[in-house]
Parts: structure tokens; C-alpha cells; sequence
């Protein structure tokens, strides 16, 4: 009779132990799943935090250590009342972010978007603006914050979603006097597409925007997500509504002189938070940018404050996983042991008739292999049933320890000058606990490991046994 | 040519026992062999010897001239011997026919129904069987297994007299029709009267005795 037909008769014909050795292994199963699931569930929304969330740094000019920091005198002026002198001057890098060193850095894998700005406050010719809700001087009242951008689409405004292009297409690198507008402002201003708007290059001799006379065509309209609230106190000029974006070489013209070639900052944005390392180190590696200038500020606080829960659930699944394996296979162990002690007369009978130790041990993996099986294929159903709710539980405790630790955690994608939009994370409406079948098939190698190791400490009885000694049991 | 040898074979207790000193046998196919003796004489160990279930502290057993230690006490078990026991040692998770065909070499059934088994009662559960049945299943096992040498301790043990006689019958019949080499290790006069050997065990000696010239008072 082959060992197999040996241990079906025995798992069929001896219900009560198969019944209580199949709730134990579904018992076990429906553990060991839960956990593989959760940390599976547990690591993927790590992934879609930290792709939803990427990675974002700043690299600006050092404006404390540079040695091409230029800071020159524009004017003094003598207060005969006070009679102190005081002094404007401007301060400006020599050394800055050109168009081809933010094209290289885009060149590197992980780098999503490298944004860079060029602000300058100016009025534009027979431009109503929206007014904003805090008074300042009449001058400015007709001012607007242009932005210098070389590509619109990776400027930050429009990469986070708080702007949408509604019509036409984005500002690119190879545009020259282009400009992208509000709808609201165009519909203010009866604008259309094409249209030009004028204004007058920095003039440093009236101090004003008085120079030559630039005309920019509008290639495009954004509208925002969000804009101010009811009451929030705003300028005119940063009214999101009143916002123009220009290219690069326009700004420099507005500029209207040399010293603003290019940008002091850069906004840089990557896939994978865990990427940051590399990148800087790739960034830094570019030919053509002088670090003396520069200084890299890394802003990770924000991906790891909303990814410290999961990392906590993660280390507690991995520490449950370990715990229910390993007492998973002493109980195993120790009730096949005792169940081993009840067959001694049946081990007696096996090696009187010359069926060997290996083969009746065989037959015990067997038997335990075949209501395995069941009790794991049981355990999806079961663990399907609890692994979510178990897992957001787990999940919910893991976010109040860190809260405790870290007293305040803010978790938001980011909030600037402009209020960028909030995305959700997907920590916050709990994590997703799905089985599949790697899930399945891994329960399936961990169980065979439990069962091997029970087997075999329950089995150790059987192999120190000498064949007489055990007919002697018997008799 | 013997089938079974032993060769000045001692065996001693861990504690210093000497149960079997200096033994010397030589059992044939075809025949039937009785071991006696009183309760502790050594039957028992005699008959572990020659089926492999342990091993002599000194000398050697033969099969077929070979010391059954050349391939191993399993493998001697497992091709050359056949073992009835007095409570039968049936696995109770088994049917008669499940039981038999463990180590069967040939057909089982026909062994079964001519020892005396209906087809219904083959594939009951074999714990729901009389003892004499039970012990039938066993000698069908033995048979089935189809070795050259039967080795039963007490068979008839717990048995009446009508099945003892009939379960004697079959372990001759084996012998004398079937050429097996039966040992039967027992206390019943009446098994040891259907042998055609009798070995008594005394003070650790083996003494041979034909059948036909027993002693007075032996059986």
C-alpha cells in the first residue's frame, strides 16, 4: 500500500483529529495570511505615498557664503530731519541657473519636474486687475506678479493642480514674449488668444517700469483650483486671478538689465521620496553648475511624517508574522507529538511489517500536507473576512503612537505662498487589504516550513525508537 | 540447507541478564517449529532475533546463510520474515483488506475468504471484528506478505479452543502445503502437539525435541 493511500485513509477515517488538526492549521492560516496581507497592503501604500507624495528639494543660491554674491549700492540718501544716511542697494548671484542646467537635471532618472521661477512685480498697459482686499500704496494697485518661467508645465502652481491650463498650450522652453493669463483676467479684459499684452522694461534711472516697451502674446489660459477666501486678506498683486506667466527671456527683458540672467532657486521634484539621495548626489555630479553657489535644502519631513504609521504597522506585522509562525509550529509540534505517542502501536505495526521509519514519517507529513491544503485554501475566505479590518485597526493605533511621539504631525503635500492645493494621501482613508494569490502561494511555502518543522520535532520520538522497544510498548 | 541459522547467539539484558547463552538452531522451510519455555525464559527475545526486531549481544543470525546484519535488520524484516503477534497488531484506521494489503505481494481477497472471512466482513472496519477474525486478518497479512518465514508470538494467545485449533491449522498448513519456515512461540500443549519441532528454552539453553519424543511434563 503506498504511503499515500496510507495517509488518506488515515485523515479520512479519523475525523475527530483531522477536524481539530484542520481548525488549528485554519487558525494558523488565517494569521499568517492577514499578516502577509497587511504587509503587503502596508507596502504598497508606502509606494503610492511616496509616488503621490515624490520627493521635493530646493537648491538656491547661498546667499550667506557665495563668493559671487554681489551686493551693489543703487542709491544713498541723506534724511536732513534724521540726519542719517540710508542706503537701497540690490543683491543679486553672479552665478546662476541657466535653461540648459535645469534641461540636465530634468535629463536625470526620478526627476518628475525642476521648476523655476523669475518674480518680478510690474503693471501691464490697460490691464484691469482684480482688486485685492488689503490696501497698499496707488502705485502698486495696477502692479501683478509676473513669473519667469522656462516651462509652465512643470512650474509648481500647475504640477501640484492648484492651476489648470483651460485653454490654449503651455509656455516652453524654445517661446520668446509669450504670455499665459487667467481666464477670469481675459474675460475682465475681453482677452482672447493672440491678443498682446504691453509693458515697459525696468527702468533704473526713473526707478520704475518706464523703459522700453515690450509686448508679450497670450498663448494660453489657466484657471485656479482655489482661490482666496471670503475674507482672507490678499494684494492685488498676489491675487492668483491677476497672475501672469511669461518666458524666461521676456522676464529678463522686463528686468531690463543683465544681472538676472537666470534663477537663484530651483524647485526640483522626484518619483520615489526614497530616490532623494541619489538624485542630489546625480545633480551635483552635472557638469556646469558651480556649487560654491548653491546649496541643496531637502524637504522630506513631510513624506516621512505621513509615512512613519505605515513604517510602525509595517515593523509590527513583520514582529506578529514571526510570533504566530513560531508559535504556530511549537503548537503544531506539540500536538502532533502527543497525537505521535496515541500511534506508537500503529509505528510498532508499520516497522514489525518492514515499512521504514522515513516512509511512516512520510505518511505523517502526508496526512498533515493533506488537511493543509484545505484549512490554507479555507483561510482566504477567513482572512478576506478580518485582514482589512485588522490592518486599519493596527493602522490606526500605529498613527496614534507616532502622534504621541511627535506631538504635532501636520501630514499635507505642501503649503506655500500661493496655498497649493491639498491632495489627500492614501494613509488617510486607511490602507487597502486585498489577498492574492502571492499572498496565497507564500501562506503556502510558510506553512510547509511550519509543518516540516513540526513534523519533524514530533517525530524525533519515532526515530530513537528501536522496533522491539515500541512492540514492547505495545504489548 | 536451513533457511534460519543461529550461531552461538547471547543475548543479555542492559542489566546484566543473560537470557539466551550460547544458542545454535538451524530451522528449515517446510516445517514447523514451537518454541516453549516458562514466562521470562527468552522466547520472546528469541523470536525478535530472527525477525530483526533486535539485535544479539553476541553471535549471529543466518538467512539463507547470510548474517541478516549484512543488509540490515530492515531490510531482513521487510523481504525475508512475516510477524504474527498475540493481540494481533492490526492498524484500526483499516479495513481486513486494507490491513493485508500493506505489504501484500500477492492477492489479497482470496487469502482472506479462505481463511475463513465473508466479503462483507473484509471490508468492515477490522476493529469491529472478532478476535479470532482479527487474528485471521493477521495470519492473511503474514501470508499475503508471502516471505519465506512466519514468525508468531502466543497467535493463539487470546483465542478459544475451536479458533486456536483452526488458527493452528493454518500456520501447519502454511508450513507443510505453502513451504514457509512458521516458528510459532507459544504456552499451548495443543499448538506445540501440531509442530513438527519443538525448541525449549531452559536456563538460557536451546533444547530440541521432535514432536513425536517429547519429554513427560514438557507440554
Amino acid at each position: 500500500m503506498s504511503i499515500f493511500k496510507r495517509a488518506f485513509l488515515y485523515v479520512i477515517r479519523k475525523r475527530g483529529k483531522t477536524i481539530l488538526l484542520f481548525t488549528i492549521l485554519l487558525i494558523m492560516a488565517t494569521f499568517v495570511l492577514t499578516g502577509l496581507s497587511i504587509w503587503k497592503a502596508s507596502e504598497a501604500a508606502q509606494l503610492d505615498l511616496r509616488q503621490s507624495l515624490g520627493g521635493k528639494f530646493d537648491i538656491f543660491v547661498d546667499w550667506s557664503h557665495s563668493p559671487y554674491v554681489v551686493r551693489e549700492t543703487v542709491k544713498e540718501e541723506y534724511d536732513e530731519e534724521t540726519g542719517k544716511t540710508s542706503t537701497n542697494f540690490i543683491m543679486y548671484s553672479t552665478v546662476q541657473f541657466t535653461p540648459e542646467n535645469i534641461a540636465a537635471i530634468k535629463g536625470i532618472s526620478s526627476v518628475k519636474y525642476c521648476s523655476a521661477r523669475q518674480d518680478t512685480l510690474l503693471p501691464f498697459d490697460r490691464v484691469s486687475l482684480f482688486p485685492g482686499t488689503i490696501s497698499t500704496d496707488a502705485k502698486y494697485q495696477s502692479y501683478t506678479k509676473v513669473l519667469g518661467v522656462c516651462n509652465t508645465e512643470d512650474d509648481e502652481l500647475f504640477t501640484t493642480g492648484t492651476l489648470t491650463l483651460a485653454e490654449g498650450r503651455h509656455i516652453s522652453a524654445n517661446d520668446t514674449h509669450v504670455a499665459i493669463i487667467s481666464q477670469d483676467l481675459a474675460e475682465r479684459n475681453e482677452l482672447k488668444i493672440g491678443d498682446y499684452l504691453t509693458a515697459h522694461s525696468y527702468s533704473m534711472e526713473d526707478e520704475s517700469f518706464t523703459g522700453q516697451e515690450i509686448k508679450v502674446q497670450i498663448i494660453g489660459f489657466f484657471t485656479p483650483s482655489v482661490v482666496e477666501q471670503f475674507g482672507e486678506t490678499i494684494t492685488t498683486y498676489d491675487k492668483i486671478q491677476n497672475r501672469v506667466f511669461v518666458d524666461l527671456q521676456t522676464s529678463k527683458e522686463f528686468d531690463g538689465g543683465e544681472i538676472n540672467y537666470g534663477f537663484s532657486a530651483l524647485h526640483i521634484t522626484i518619483d520615489d521620496p526614497q530616490d532623494m539621495a541619489r538624485v542630489v548626489a546625480d545633480i551635483k555630479a552635472l557638469p556646469g553648475i558651480d556649487w560654491e553657489a548653491f546649496i541643496v535644502e531637502i524637504d522630506n519631513e513631510t513624506y516621512e511624517n505621513a509615512a512613519a504609521p505605515l513604517a510602525t504597522l509595517n515593523e509590527l506585522v513583520v514582529i506578529l508574522l514571526v510570533v504566530i509562525i513560531v508559535v504556530s509550529a511549537i503548537i503544531l509540534a506539540l500536538v502532533l507529538t502527543l497525537w505521535t505517542k496515541t500511534r506508537i502501536h500503529e509505528i510498532g505495526v508499520f516497522l514489525s511489517v518492514g515499512i521504514r521509519k522515513s516512509a511512516i514519517i512520510g505518511q505523517y507529513l502526508i496526512e498533515v500536507l493533506l488537511i493543509a491544503i484545505l484549512a490554507f485554501g479555507l483561510s482566504y475566505f477567513t482572512s478576506n473576512a478580518i485582514a482589512e479590518q485588522i490592518g486599519n485597526h493596527l493602522l490606526k493605533q500605529s498613527m496614534q503612537t507616532e502622534q504621541e511621539d511627535e506631538n504635532d504631525v501636520s501630514v499635507a503635500v505642501d503649503v506655500g505662498a500661493d496655498n497649493l492645493i491639498q491632495k489627500s494621501l492614501p494613509t488617510e482613508s486607511g490602507i487597502h487589504v486585498s489577498i492574492g494569490l502571492y499572498n496565497l502561494a507564500q501562506l503556502y511555502l510558510i506553512g510547509l516550513a511550519i509543518i516540516i518543522v513540526a513534523i519533524s520535532a514530533s517525530s524525533i520520538m519515532v526515530m530513537r525508537l528501536k522496533p522491539r522497544e515500541i512492540l514492547s510498548k505495545m504489548s | 540447507m536451513p533457511i534460519l541459522e543461529l550461531k552461538n547467539v547471547f543475548y543479555t539484558y542492559e542489566k546484566g541478564k543473560a537470557i539466551l547463552q550460547n544458542v545454535n538452531a538451524e530451522l528449515e522451510a517446510g516445517k514447523m517449529y514451537a518454541i516453549l519455555g516458562p514466562s521470562g525464559s527468552g522466547k520472546t527475545t528469541l523470536l525478535s532475533l530472527l525477525g530483526g526486531l533486535d539485535m544479539s549481544t553476541k553471535g549471529s543470525v543466518l538467512f539463507d546463510g547470510e548474517d541478516i546484519m549484512t543488509k540490515g535488520l530492515e531490510y531482513h524484516r521487510r523481504n525475508h520474515v512475516s510477524l504474527i503477534f498475540q493481540s494481533y497488531n492490526l492498524i484500526d484506521y483499516m479495513t481486513p483488506v486494507e490491513n493485508v494489503q500493506l505489504t501484500a505481494k500477492l492477492d489479497v481477497v482470496p487469502i482472506l475468504e479462505r481463511l475463513g472471512l465473508t466479503k462483507d466482513e473484509t471490508q468492515r472496519n477490522v476493529m469491529k471484528l472478532s478476535g479470532g477474525q482479527q487474528q485471521r486478518v493477521a495470519i492473511a497479512r503474514a501470508l499475503a506478505f508471502d516471505a519465506p518465514v512466519i514468525l508468531a508470538d502466543e497467535p493463539t494467545g487470546n483465542l478459544d479452543v475451536d479458533t486456536t485449533e483452526e488458527i493452528t491449522a493454518i500456520l501447519k498448513e502454511s508450513a507443510h502445503v505453502f513451504g514457509k519456515c512458521v516458528v510459532v512461540v507459544t504456552h499451548s500443549g495443543e499448538v506445540a502437539k501440531q509442530a513438527d519441532v519443538v525448541l525449549e528454552i531452559k536456563r538460557g539453553h536451546l533444547l530440541f525435541w521432535k514432536t513425536c519424543f517429547l519429554p513427560e511434563g514438557l507440554l
